[in-house]
């Protein structure tokens, strides 16, 4: 009983990273209609620019300030590929150019970080943050779910009550029509981009250390953070946090049992199988009267 | 005072001219009725003025000042608003989130409320939920909430009952008395002649008459031939 709940307990840290990715995710469909499969690749990058600079030698707090801000930057250029080319195509067009961006910033970041060669990878927040039926809740676990559910409250406040969130709904839902009102269109644009890019590194740099020190395991997180968008239907950020949250305590459960523990990575695309599945019940229906 | 000087405009659509040399002359309190038959050109020409897509060729002046390389952003900065074909509002936006969107001020939202007090009871629903009418109410109160000094109208009357297009039609012929330069494109020419001032007729997307509104209106079969075109062209 107790290797399970410490299972469970583990799978929180992996979870939170999820929610947090997927929150991102929806804060990105949402206001700038792009299901984005390059957000782990950003936060990777950022993320190995913090391992990079450390192995060097440099300050732990420098490093990750400069990864911070690497990933930053990678957002937003990413966020200006996409706004300045292909801001008026279709949302399935730009789901398609953020996959050819994904291989061809894996295949790149593979190449300048020595592909499988091991990493150390810090851990930033060593340490048990407090004890929970007997088992050590770590400071990673309380920090991902904790900063989930703060972009969550953030994110909703932000785009229901201010101004510039108001013009990010017009944005999100007609860009043309907004531009035509004075809608600051591009500049908000690549806000969002900058924004979820420096959260999605903070997040990858946090869980990085508990995975497989790569960067394509990395980049390939966005699975179970689109997973989780999708439970929330990419529009609600708290279904999505604890959705993100869910199949993190899943895949820990899963690592309990010998038999399931090497399945623990096709959590997420049951999940999104099962989500389309449900989806899809209504349109079957249909079709059967 | 003429604020919209647009000369030898071209614009392009998949490379190929949709609208040729095309100048207009858009004047404080008056409105300019741009008329001609489908795919003459007439929302191409529009959308080339606001920056939807870019010119080919030409000037557009506002004030003096060019602004046909701008951002649509900096073209409704320098005081162009263009109220699109198909009655664009922000369908999950409340009717009130809508206007602020586009408000300078509250002072804009209110202004909005008493040109348009149909709007007033429909504030709080989302905008996707409102009647054809209401919407369009709603795009030029939006557009007008930037308190713009040139106002683009794109097909006002399509699809919409007749007490609602003349009710419309009366609220812009206001909007101009009281300085506003409007540029009106109408499927509609009867209508459009009947509240306009001055009448441009484009047919394959350049200009066949420049003249007064109340001339075309008088000489329906006149229309016919720019429209259609053939030998009894009028004044280019």
């Amino acid at each position: 009983m107790n290797a399970l709940l410490t299972s469970v307990v583990a799978g929180l840290t992996g979870g939170g990273a999820y929610g947090l990715l997927g929150v991102c995710a929806v804060f990105t469909y949402r206001l700038v209609a792009v299901v984005n499969f390059t957000a782990a690749a950003i936060g990777t990058t950022g993320t190995f620019v913090l391992v990079m600079l450390y192995e060097a030698g440099a300050p732990l707090w420098l490093a990750m300030a400069c990864g911070l801000v690497a990933g930053t930057v990678a957002g937003i250029a990413i966020g200006l590929v996409m706004t300045a080319w292909f801001a008026e195509s279709s949302a399935s067009t730009k789901a398609a150019v953020t996959v050819a961006l994904l291989v061809g910033i894996v295949a790149i970041g593979l190449r300048l970080t020595g592909g499988q060669h091991p990493h150390h990878f810090p851990d930033l927040f060593p340490g048990s943050a407090m004890r929970l039926a007997g088992v050590e809740l770590t400071f990673s676990s309380l920090l991902t779910i904790g900063l989930g559910v703060v972009f969550t409250v953030l994110a909703e406040t932000f785009l229901t009550r201010t101004r510039m969130g108001l013009h990010l709904r017009a944005l999100s839902e007609r860009p043309m029509a907004a531009e035509l009102i004075g809608v600051p269109v591009r500049r908000l644009a690549v806000l969002v981009w900058g924004i979820t890019g420096a959260v999605t590194t903070f997040s990858l740099m946090i869980i990085a250390p508990q995975r497989s020190p790569d960067f394509a395991s990395l980049s390939l997180l966005v699975v179970p953070a689109l997973a989780a968008a999708l439970i929330g239907l990419f529009r609600s950020f708290w279904i999505t946090l604890v959705g993100g949250i869910m199949i993190g305590v899943v895949e820990g459960t899963m690592s309990v049992f010998p038999g399931l523990s090497q399945y623990r990575g096709a959590v997420p695309f049951l999940i999104i199988l099962a989500v389309l599945l449900w989806l899809q019940r209504g349109a079957r229906w249909d079709e059967a009267r | 005072m003429t604020r919209l000087v647009v000369s030898g405009l071209r614009v392009d659509r998949a490379h190929l001219p949709v609208v040729r040399d095309v100048s207009l002359a858009v004047e404080s309190g008056r409105i300019s009725v741009l008329l001609g038959a489908n795919g003459a050109g007439k929302t191409t020409l529009l959308e080339g003025l606001s920056g939807v897509i870019p010119v080919a060729g030409g000037t557009i002046e506002i004030d003096g000042h060019d602004i046909h390389r701008a951002r649509p952003g900096a073209r409704v900065a320098a005081g162009l608003a263009h109220v699109e074909q198909g009655r664009t509002v922000f369908r999950q936006l409340t009717t009130d989130e809508n206007l602020r969107a586009g408000a300078c001020a509250a002072s804009d939202v209110a202004a909005a409320y008493e040109l348009f007090p149909e709007l007033l009871p429909r504030r709080d629903v989302p905008a996707g939920l409102l009647s054809g009418g209401e919407q369009q109410m709603l795009v030029i109160a939006r557009a007008l909430a930037g308190r713009p000094k040139i106002l683009l109208i794109d097909e006002m009357s399509a699809g919409l009952a007749p007490t609602i297009v003349r009710r419309l039609m009366a609220t812009v012929r206001r909007l101009a008395d009281q300085g506003l330069a409007v540029v009106l494109v109408e499927q509609f020419a009867v209508l459009a002649l009947g509240v306009g001032d001055r009448a441009y007729v484009l047919r394959r997307g350049e200009i066949v008459y420049d003249g007064a509104c109340a001339a075309l209106r008088d000489a329906p079969d006149m229309l016919h031939q720019l429209y259609l075109g053939g030998s009894g062209d009028g004044p280019a």
